[in-house]
Parts: C-alpha cells; sequence; structure tokens
C-alpha cells in the first residue's frame, strides 16, 4: 500500500474520472476564468476531486508504471517518459543531487493548452512535479511558467497554500520564462534558469547529465507532469482505457476552428480530427464545395513546426503519429487550424514563416541566415507576380537549412514552409498570373503582437 | 643515431667525420644533426603555432578565408594544430637528445629548472605545458563539457607570446638577419589577426537581432532584384 500526504484512515478512495475530460474541463479557457466546473485550483477543489497524491511504495515504482502506462512527452516531442526519468534518477545515485523542472513555457503562440492547465489544475501539475522529484531524487524543482504576473501570482499561491498544508517534499521554485519560441527548448529552459539566454545549447553533455547548476536534470512538460499525477492514483491500466495501444491516454489539444473561434480540450490519442473540427471536416459537404461559407482549404497539425495538411486528406487522419506522420506532419503538442477559403495559404505561411525566422537564436548560422533568407523569399511568393527564382531559392535553401544548428527550430521550420508549398500550390499558380484566391486579408493564424513584423 | 639528410644548412660549423659508413651531409655530424634538427623544428613550430593562433581567431569570429567555406577554417585550424604538435614534440625530443647541451626531461616540462638559458627554456617549458592543456581539452571536450574547455582554450592568447618570447629569447640565431624577419612577421600576423578580432567583437552583432538583420537585407536586396527585373521587363 502506498503512502498518501493526507493518509488518514478512513479517507474515502476517490473513484477515478470516467471517461473525458481528465485534467481540465472541456473547452476550458487558457485565462483566470479557466476554472468552470472542476473547482481545481484551489488545493480542496483539487483534494475533493482526486483525493491526496499517494507515493508510489517502492523505489522505481513511478518508473514502472509511466513505462506500463505509455506515457509519452506531451511537449511535442512524444519521447516515453519512463526512460527520461530513468535516466536522472541513475545519474541522481551517482551525484546524489538532481533537478526537475516542470515545463510551461509554451512558447508556440498557436497552442494555449499549458496555460489553460496552470490556470485550470495547477495542483495537478505540482502533484505531478513531486513525484517525479521522489522517483528521481531531485532535491530543487523549478516550475517553469509562461510570462505574466497574473498566472505567477495565482501559481505562487498554490504553492503557497502547498507549503501551509505540508504536502510537498521538494520545494518548489516558479521562474517565468521569456517571451520567446524557443524559451520551453530544454537546452534554452537550462540555461535559463543557470542565469544564461534562453538559447538552445550543444547537445553534449546531455541535460539529464548536466543541466540546472550541473546537475542531473528532468525536463517535463507540464501536461506530461499532470498525466503522471493521475496515474500514480489510479494506474497505467486505467491511463490506457483512453487513446491507441500504440499510444495510449490522452492530451489536451488547442484548436483553432474556421470561424476565427478557438478552444482548448482533452481529447483520447487517436481522435478522428474530424471530430475536433466538425464543421471544418465532419460534414462531407465543406470539404467538396470549398466556396461554401464554412468551407476549409487545408488544416495545420502539430503547430508552427507542424505541416500544412490538405482538407481531404485530414478528415482521414487521427490525432496520434502513427496517422500524422506519414502525411508529414505530428501530434506535437496538440494544435489544430484550420484555415477557411477566403484567406491566403500563402500569406499566412509568409507571415509566420517571418515570425519563426526572426524567433531565430541567432546562433548558427544555417538558422540565423538561412530562415530570413527563406522568409523573406515566401513574402515574394505571398505578393502578386513572384518570380520563378522566388520559388526555386525557398527549395534551395529549406534543402540547405534542414538537419543543422544546435536545436531543431530549422528543421521544423523547413516541415511547416515545405508542407505549404505542396498544399497551397494553386494558390501559388494563381499568385504567378498576379491573382489572389483571397478575399480577406485580415491575419487568421496568430502571432504575438509584440513580435516584430519588419517591414 | 638520428641522421638529418635534407634541409640542413649550407655553411659547416665542425670538421666532417662519418659515422656507421654514412656520407655526410653538408657537414652535419651525428652530434650537430640533432642540433640543427631541433633548431629547425623549433622554426618551422613557431612557423605553424602562428597559423594556428591566426586560424584560431578567424574560427572564433566566424570569419571565412577566401575560397574557403566556413566550417574550412575550422577544420584547417585542428589540422594545422595538430601538425604543430607533432613538430613541436620532435622539436623537444631532439633538443632532450642533443649531447651539445645537457636539456634534461624535467626541464622540457617544468619551467625555470634547466641549466642552459634557464630563463628563455623556461618560457619554453611554459608554452609547453599550456600547448598540452589546449590540446588536451580539445580532444575531450565532448566529455568536459564546452564551457570548460572555452575556459581553458582562452589561454592560447597566453600560449603564444610566450612560445614566441623563447624563440627569439634561446634561439641566437633568430636575434638576426632572415630568421629575425621570420620571428617578425609572425609577431605582426599574430598582432594583426588579434586587432581584428578586438573590433570584429565589437562590431559583432547581438544574436537576438542577427535573424532581424538578415531578414531586413535580404528583404531590401529582393526588391531591389525585382524592381530591376521589372524594368527590364518594361524595356
Amino acid at each position: 500500500m502506498s503512502v498518501g500526504y493526507l493518509a488518514a484512515a478512513g479517507t474515502p478512495r476517490v473513484t477515478p474520472p470516467p471517461g473525458l475530460p481528465r485534467l481540465i474541463p472541456a473547452d476550458c479557457a487558457a485565462g483566470p476564468e479557466a476554472d468552470h466546473g472542476f473547482g481545481q485550483q484551489s488545493l480542496a477543489g483539487h483534494l475533493a476531486r482526486l483525493g491526496p497524491l499517494t507515493y508510489p511504495a517502492r523505489p522505481g515504482g513511478l518508473i514502472a508504471e509511466a513505462e506500463a502506462a505509455g506515457l509519452t512527452g506531451r511537449g511535442g516531442a512524444a519521447f516515453p517518459v519512463h526512460r527520461k526519468l530513468a535516466a536522472v534518477a541513475g545519474q541522481a545515485r551517482e551525484r546524489r543531487r538532481a533537478v526537475v523542472v516542470a515545463n510551461g513555457a509554451e512558447g508556440e503562440p498557436a497552442s494555449g493548452k499549458d496555460a489553460a492547465l496552470l490556470w485550470g489544475a495547477p495542483h495537478l501539475v505540482l502533484d505531478g512535479l513531486q513525484l517525479v522529484a521522489q522517483a528521481t531524487g531531485a532535491t530543487e524543482a523549478f516550475l517553469y511558467s509562461r510570462r505574466g504576473e497574473e498566472l505567477s501570482r495565482r501559481l505562487l499561491g498554490a504553492l503557497r497554500q502547498r507549503a501551509a498544508a505540508g504536502l510537498d517534499r521538494v520545494q518548489v521554485e516558479l521562474v517565468q520564462a521569456p517571451d520567446a519560441f524557443l524559451a520551453g527548448e530544454e537546452s534554452a529552459l537550462v540555461s535559463w534558469l543557470n542565469g544564461g539566454p534562453a538559447r538552445p545549447a550543444f547537445k553534449q553533455p546531455p541535460v539529464w547529465q548536466r543541466g540546472v547548476a550541473g546537475l542531473p536534470t528532468l525536463v517535463q512538460n507540464v501536461e506530461t507532469l499532470a498525466h503522471l499525477a493521475l496515474i500514480a492514483r489510479f494506474g497505467a491500466g486505467w491511463f490506457r482505457a483512453e487513446g491507441t495501444p500504440a499510444e495510449p491516454g490522452t492530451m489536451l489539444v488547442t484548436v483553432h476552428r474556421a470561424d476565427g473561434g478557438s478552444y482548448i480540450t482533452e481529447t483520447g490519442v487517436g481522435t478522428p480530427l474530424a471530430a475536433l473540427l466538425p464543421a471544418e471536416l465532419g460534414a462531407p459537404g465543406a470539404r467538396t464545395a470549398p466556396d461554401a461559407s464554412g468551407g476549409i482549404q487545408a488544416v495545420l497539425a502539430g503547430g508552427y513546426h507542424g505541416a500544412w495538411l490538405d482538407p481531404g486528406r485530414a478528415a482521414g487522419l487521427t490525432l496520434s503519429n502513427a496517422s500524422l506522420r506519414p502525411a508529414g506532419a505530428f501530434a506535437g503538442a496538440g494544435v489544430l487550424a484550420a484555415l477557411p477559403v477566403g484567406r491566403c495559404g500563402l500569406a499566412e505561411t509568409a507571415r509566420v514563416g517571418r515570425y519563426l525566422a526572426l524567433e531565430s537564436a541567432g546562433q548558427c548560422g544555417p538558422c540565423f541566415n538561412g530562415l530570413p533568407h527563406i522568409a523573406g523569399a515566401l513574402d515574394e511568393l505571398a505578393g502578386p507576380r513572384p518570380r520563378r527564382q522566388a520559388l526555386a531559392d525557398v527549395q534551395r535553401w529549406a534543402g540547405l537549412v534542414a538537419g543543422r544548428g544546435a536545436c531543431h527550430h530549422p528543421d521544423g521550420f523547413v516541415r511547416f514552409v515545405r508542407s505549404a508549398l505542396s498544399v497551397f500550390r494553386a494558390e501559388l499558380d494563381a499568385h504567378g498570373r498576379g491573382r489572389c484566391t483571397a478575399t480577406d486579408p485580415a491575419p487568421f493564424l496568430p502571432v504575438p503582437a509584440g513580435a516584430p513584423t519588419g517591414s | 643515431m638520428l641522421a638529418v639528410t635534407e634541409g640542413g644548412p649550407q655553411a659547416t660549423p665542425n670538421a666532417g667525420h662519418t659515422q656507421g659508413g654514412e656520407a655526410l651531409v653538408n657537414g652535419i655530424t651525428s652530434s650537430t644533426a640533432l642540433w640543427y634538427a631541433s633548431r629547425a623544428t623549433g622554426v618551422v613550430a613557431l612557423l605553424l603555432l602562428t597559423a594556428v593562433m591566426v586560424l584560431g581567431i578567424v574560427v572564433n569570429r566566424q570569419g571565412r578565408l577566401p575560397g574557403l567555406p566556413r566550417f574550412g577554417a575550422t577544420s584547417l585550424h585542428r589540422s594545422v594544430s595538430l601538425l604543430a604538435v607533432v613538430f613541436v614534440a620532435v622539436h623537444v625530443a631532439t633538443a632532450i637528445a642533443d649531447p651539445f647541451v645537457s636539456i634534461g626531461i624535467l626541464a622540457a616540462v617544468v619551467p625555470f629548472v634547466s641549466h642552459y638559458e634557464g630563463f628563455w627554456l623556461g618560457l619554453g617549458a611554459v608554452s609547453l605545458d599550456l600547448m598540452a592543456a589546449l590540446i588536451v581539452t580539445s580532444l575531450v571536450r565532448g566529455r568536459i563539457g564546452r564551457r570548460t574547455w572555452r575556459v581553458v582554450h582562452w589561454l592560447a592568447y597566453l600560449t603564444w607570446p610566450v612560445a614566441f618570447a623563447h624563440s627569439i629569447g634561446s634561439a641566437t640565431d633568430m636575434q638576426g638577419g632572415l630568421l629575425l624577419y621570420l620571428g617578425i612577421g609572425c609577431a605582426v600576423a599574430v598582432a594583426a589577426a588579434a586587432a581584428w578580432r578586438v573590433t570584429a567583437a565589437r562590431r559583432a552583432v547581438p544574436p537576438a537581432q542577427r535573424a532581424a538583420r538578415v531578414l531586413a537585407a535580404a528583404s531590401a536586396s529582393r526588391r531591389l532584384d525585382r524592381d530591376r527585373h521589372a524594368g527590364a521587363g518594361a524595356r
């Protein structure tokens, strides 16, 4: 039997939440109003819904349970959680110290799920952070959250509540991430916590060997930690009740509808994209008659490092790497966006491409030289009568920057751009003839207001 | 015994004699061969170390050498430094083995214990030790981490001047004539590279602004190209 925080005899055992949602209520907002329904913002509400956290009775228990659950990182890379845990725990045994970090930086402008989780269920994340601290033998813990005074105040309040209740074994320090696309990249995060700039670093030695303060460091996305907090309570079998056998569990998604609205929800991995965008992909009529209002011309899967998909193809795909990878996309951090007809896909790609290029950390030549050059050529392709040279430039330079640099920023950028060239082929032809099919010039995909937009 | 069969000086410092049936080449005897070998490898090592220093500065500022891609400077810096190690090793080994002056193995490594030219040879020992630190940390850079390596690599700016002082001070033939000009040339090359490094560092664009600068330049040149293209089309 495991030992709970408040394991008073006779405490009624909380029954696992049946079905969905598990983490935060459906259609949860990424803001102070994120609570409706679950009441998990307060510690009392959290404990009432899910009961006290139980630490695994035997050492390595959490690692084994995470492996049995098949939990993968929800920050985008989908790396098996148990392997990272085991690696850091092994290092910590030798060094006698380690650091764990809950990563809620969420630099992706189109994603809001980590913020929604931190607003709506901070104690679930903090439970998970304590669990991994215990599992790895960590002596220090950080909560690395998106910048924002209000959110920080809320999170500090949550930490204080836990301290007052004497819940936490390892003290947690709150750190605000800088506003940067790459702020959540693992080595950039470590550099920031070490007092340096939030820029990706060389991967040798890896952060699980030498990270924060030179100690073995575990960095996990906040949603991953929230899942761990539930797995520790209800077990791997319960976790696997949702999702697919290869990619079990649920994930939070941020969905941008064609009407310009967006919502955050939790869904089983392997949910059809048509179920998440029912108005856009669900009804066959919406696809076959793209001129009808509500029709869409493309779906972006995986965020700004992801890929554009043709709507006909997207309608047959599910939100899982098994389904999306062959289509050139991936589930990533669960960002979906349906681009309605009447907007210019090339203009959207150029605008996001410019943003991504400017978000280069400016360290590696292929990135800070290549991405702006590609962005410049994309600008030309988004305008009337681009020269044929512009398309050739994009294709050539994309091949030159892919797979290079200290992090995967160039790779993600190239994936996004190449998919646009293939999905928006017809638009490219139209631009070549000096026409654009768009009727609405307003920007569609979110790009931070403060980001430089150039001339 | 080691016999130098090429590259010897034209002058004949010693009266010739034969050893092991081998004919003399340009008056180098077995007793002077080591002396000349040590001198020659020392001079070549100085030239190579100067090249390593200049190349290292180019690599540090991410500069380019004419006709080479950027990574070319990096691999050249590495290769030339390893070549310099070989020459320094032969230079030291022949100096120790040379019976004309007695320099012990200890004096080659521990500074200022040699009875012969104590101070100048001491500088040589210092630069040898520093060089060993630079090479060893570079070979195990993956294990010790970039930051440690970087700190140690700053010692290069100390190593070269010490090695240079050792060359000028202990080699009497470098204090005049052709070799003096060679030494001056080396010093000028390194001084120029160092000066360029300082000004380049001052002019360097901060990482956060690099992409924006490139984007502005790329967009401007693209517009210019286009206008020219359009102008040509209209004509």
